[in-house]
């Protein structure tokens, strides 16, 4: 039995045990919903699992009592007793063909329709799809339901699961059970470190040393498989899914092509299990109600294979599955108006919600746009439960789509109990922390440069040129006001997954590293600031901050950031104006330099032998373009590293090295335009130190040249001693590639270099563009353009007007 | 119902918890406070490699701690799955409760009615049976949330 069915086996009977609680409390209150609900999630999963596999009985028996307890949901059907026998009658028989599926042996033909019938469905919808799919014997209905009766009590003893060990290939553990183990090797890391501190302080003792030593590798050892235990890469997941749709696109007349992607991406194996439900739910839509038909696709322009996609990603301590599909997206009119239907939102409302939001209504329950009811899906069970399953979690769910372009589902589960990342802050003597995944960025607000300043209530800072709301964390937690004076304090900038931007302050930040994140109780987490507990390193508890919690809480998310961002448009403007940025650092000279922050595209570090230095200046390769290099000083190059600002006005880039790179700032002072140097366009005071500020356009004009990629001419040298060991190299730096007459080279030369003596050596097969003689005296020969073969800058000048002139054809 | 009760003073009061129940008792080191929480809950600790919920069970009651010395010492107790320290003035024994918890008519007054299963005798005397459970949901039971500045 392969692995799949396995599972399926093992999923449907987990789920009839847990069921089986409900269906007795059903039996003694038919009018209960919430077992109805949950029964009917049920038989749907089976339904749906068997849809996966090919148990057409197994697929018509809960197709059956799905239907049946469709109608009671809908209310269009009052569940009696008679009814809820025959729903029994049904999941008991599901049970049985388990059991009998997993023994690998063939469950009893016929029965299945006197079951279906015992139903009472008048819809005939289900009895087609029983007799299309299934080949049952005909008896009377009465009959076959008093045996069913005894049946049921029989057959469990007979039909128990043998587990035979050809069957159990891997054994299924409670969670518990590896969070135990997990934490006690965390307590016997802790004692290990304890008896370690004790050994340290009793001094040297070889005979102990030597077995602490194994114990700390054996211990580490533990861990690391302990750790693995618990996580699984989510191919295990992706595995099962081409043959999913395969059979489901099959099965519905579509071609749908299946793309994975970050099949790597490890998560805990519980969350495999949680998402395997819900991924599946989504696909199987995406299958049935997305993609179009064949024909419907090309009539529509598109490829006639439709195309699913599921990728994984793990950013931070979350991990993000998007299932996308280029199918026929979702309608939202017909979502609205389906949702006012229901009486999930009035009219009014419809009209008032955006887009967004109203796509977000397919995820509530009971809600279903298909107009037909398929066996695969559109039952409006499904989506109301994937999200309820994911959020259990502590997941969401979302929905983006375009008409006619594609749908697109994002899932963002957390890697729970898993190391995550964080950042440790501190506020008065109290640290906490913060996942890093949310951490932006980190700035000392002490630089002016953060604007601290408070609209009404609200605090403000400036980043990146936009006005950003700022929480102080010892207001939000309030502890009491900190020590640190206002505008001392470290900011740390945090993004939301929503992608909204606002700043913590805090009074300092103390390190980051790995966290084991640990539950909190209850009437913690209540308070909705902390997302869990972890220890330091020396054993103390510190709380992990909710960071989406406590930004939902001052209406930080998502709508209130637009209605920030524009009551704080006019200042910004204003202060746009007044102050332009610039990177301030320290040139070679020891002279303090800016220059303008839109000139810099990037700071680079180059090692001293990627510059070349020639008499007119210097040039360096950086991501395989030569690029002109000012700045240097004279003489050797100062460094192994050299720290590089990548200038650019757009077409020219030039390299400006610097000894050190301070900070990007705001000019707030007067310029003070400077005459004598042309290079300079002004010097300002930043603090109490001039600062003077590079002229952007005198540099480009000097220096600026555009990029030369590094696909090399080719320069043939005569074929001589001479020729390779000086010309060579020359010709090289000059960015040519280098090969000789005598060489086998099928390329033709963009210039050859001949000795004027031996011009005649010249192969006439082959014809370079260009041809630079040169000569062995220094003084020019009348009538002959040749260049002395020591006059470098001639020699050069006249490769880079070859090479100009090659460039141009 | 022979069972063994922990017993322990609590606000002044003798109160057994049942043994069953109380995993540990631990002597309280560092409580690390949890900010914006109801102020029954004195903060986290760490026992070995476990955090723990520090509950004041004074403060848990309704009665101000600051009335009754403390010994340092906390039971540690497992409730729905989370691990709790409770900090009471003192933990005197472990004994065997005797008989049934039964009644008193007129009430143990009411903060301790809201949290006591009932009076139970124990080979040192009668005592207050606590529910776990509802002790550790403090004073304003399940409205112990408290709002949010917006």
């Amino acid at each position: 039995m392969d692995d799949l069915l396995a599972d399926f086996v093992a999923e449907t009977r987990e789920m009839l045990e847990a069921s089986e609680g409900e269906i007795i409390a059903w039996e003694a209150d038919p009018s209960d919903k919430a077992r109805l609900d949950s029964i009917f999630r049920f038989v749907h999963t089976v339904k749906g699992n068997c849809g996966f596999f090919d148990f057409p009985r197994l697929a018509s028996l809960s197709h059956a009592a799905e239907d049946a307890l469709a109608d009671c949901r809908a209310g269009r059907r009052v569940p009696d007793s008679d009814l809820v026998t025959a729903v029994l009658a049904i999941v008991d028989r599901i049970s049985h063909m388990v059991d009998a599926i997993e023994a690998g042996d063939d469950y009893p033909e016929g029965g299945d329709e006197a079951l279906v019938a015992a139903l009472g469905n008048d819809g005939e919808e289900v009895i087609s799809a029983i007799e299309t799919e299934t080949t049952p014997l005909h008896s009377s209905a009465s009959q076959l339901i008093e045996d069913n009766e005894p049946a049921s009590d029989d057959r469990p003893a007979a039909r128990k699961p043998d587990n035979s060990p050809s069957v159990q290939r891997s054994i299924r553990l409670p969670v518990d059970l590896l969070d135990r183990v997990m934490s006690g090797v965390s307590d016997m890391v802790l004692a290990r470190n304890d008896l370690g501190h004790r050994l340290r302080q009793a001094g040297n003792q070889p005979t102990i040393d030597g077995p602490f030593e194994r114990l700390t590798t054996i211990l580490s050892d533990v861990r690391d498989a302990i750790t693995r235990m618990r996580m699984q890469r989510i191919e295990t997941l992706f595995a099962a899914l081409p043959r999913l749709v395969r059979d489901l696109s099959a099965e519905l007349g579509k071609q749908v092509m299946i793309d994975l992607e970050g099949g790597d991406v490890e998560l805990d194996r519980e969350m495999v299990e949680m998402v395997r439900d819900p991924l599946t739910h989504i696909i199987r839509n995406a299958i049935d109600h997305g993609i179009e038909t064949p024909s419907a696709r090309l009539a529509e322009g598109k490829r006639e294979i439709g195309m699913l996609s599921i990728a994984a990603r793990q950013s931070g301590n979350t991990i993000s599955i998007v299932v996308s599909d280029d199918g026929r997206g979702l309608d939202e009119e017909k979502i609205a108006a389906k949702a006012v239907s229901m009486g999930l939102i009035t009219t009014k409302q419809s009209a008032q919600m955006n887009r967004e939001k109203i796509l977000q209504l397919i995820f509530e329950p009971g809600f279903s746009t298909a107009d037909e009811v398929s066996s695969v899906s559109g039952r409006g069970v499904g989506l109301d439960v994937v999200r309820d399953n994911l959020e259990k979690v502590g997941g969401s769910i979302k929905v983006s789509s375009q008409p006619g372009v594609g749908t697109l589902f994002t899932l963002q589960i957390p890697l729970t109990l898993s190391i995550i990342a964080g950042l440790t802050v501190e506020i008065g003597d109290q640290r906490f922390a913060i996942p890093q995944s949310y951490v932006e960025e980190i700035i000392h607000s002490s630089a002016k440069a953060l604007d601290f300043t408070h609209v009404g209530e609200t605090a403000l800072v400036t980043f990146r040129g936009n006005r950003v709301p700022c929480l102080m964390l010892s207001n939000v937690l309030a502890v009491g006001d900190s020590a640190i004076a206002e505008g001392d304090h470290t900011m740390v900038l945090l993004r939301l997954a929503s992608g909204d931007l606002f700043a913590l302050a805090v009074d300092r930040i103390h390190a980051h590293g790995d966290l084991v994140v640990k539950p909190l109780a209850p009437a913690v987490m209540k308070s909705g600031y902390y997302a869990g507990s972890t220890l330091l390193d020396d054993g103390q508890p510190i709380l992990l901050l909710d960071v989406t919690n406590i930004a939902g809480s001052y209406d930080i998310v998502s709508d209130a950031r637009t209605r920030v961002r524009q009551a704080v448009d006019e200042a910004t403007e204003e202060a746009d104006q007044a102050a332009a940025r610039a990177m301030l650092f320290t040139d070679f000279a020891g002279r303090r330099s800016a220059v303008r922050l839109e000139l810099v595209k990037r700071i680079e570090t180059t090692s001293a032998d990627a510059i070349e230095r020639t008499e007119k200046g210097a040039r360096a390769v950086i991501d395989g373009a030569i690029l002109p290099l000012i700045g240097l000083p004279d003489g050797p190059v100062p460094a192994e590293k050299v720290r590089l600002l990548r200038l650019s006005d757009g077409d020219c880039e030039l390299l400006h090295a610097v000894r050190e790179i301070d900070d990007a700032l705001e000019l707030t002072n007067k310029l003070k335009p400077v005459k004598d140097d042309p290079l300079v366009e002004a010097v300002t005071l930043i603090g109490d130190q001039t600062v003077t500020l590079i002229d952007g356009h005198e540099i480009f004009a000097r220096y600026g040249e555009p990029p030369e990629v590094t696909s090399r001419p080719l320069c043939q040298l005569p074929d001589s001693d001479w020729a390779r060991t000086i010309l060579g190299p020359l010709v090289s730096a000059a960015g040519y590639d280098v090969t000789t007459a005598s060489a086998d080279d099928d390329d033709a030369p963009e210039v050859a270099i001949v000795l004027e003596e031996e011009s005649a050596s010249l192969p006439s097969s082959i014809e370079p563009r260009a041809v630079i003689r040169l000569r062995s005296r220094p003084e020019a020969v009348d009538g002959e353009e040749s260049i002395y073969r020591y006059d470098r800058d001639g020699l050069v000048e006249a490769l880079r007007h070859a090479r100009a002139a090659g460039g141009t054809r | 119902m022979n069972d063994l009760m922990v017993m322990a003073q609590i606000a002044g009061r003798r109160c057994a918890l049942p043994a069953h129940d109380v995993q540990s008792v631990i002597e309280l080191g560092t409580i690390t406070p949890v900010p914006q929480t109801p102020d029954y809950i004195a903060g986290i600790t760490a026992m070995r490699s476990q955090a723990l919920t520090v509950v004041d069970c004074r403060r848990a009651l309704g009665f101000t701690a600051d009335d009754f010395a403390t010994d340092q010492r906390a039971a540690v107790v497992a409730i729905a799955g989370y691990s709790y320290a409770l900090i009471v003035d003192e933990i005197e024994d472990i004994t065997t409760a005797i008989g049934e918890p039964g009644q008193v008519s007129g009430g143990f007054g009411p903060e301790w009615s809201r949290v006591a299963t009932g009076m139970i005798e124990t080979s040192s005397g009668p005592a207050l049976l606590m529910d776990l459970a509802l002790l550790i949901q403090g004073p304003g039971g399940d409205d112990g949330d408290i709002s949010v500045a917006a």
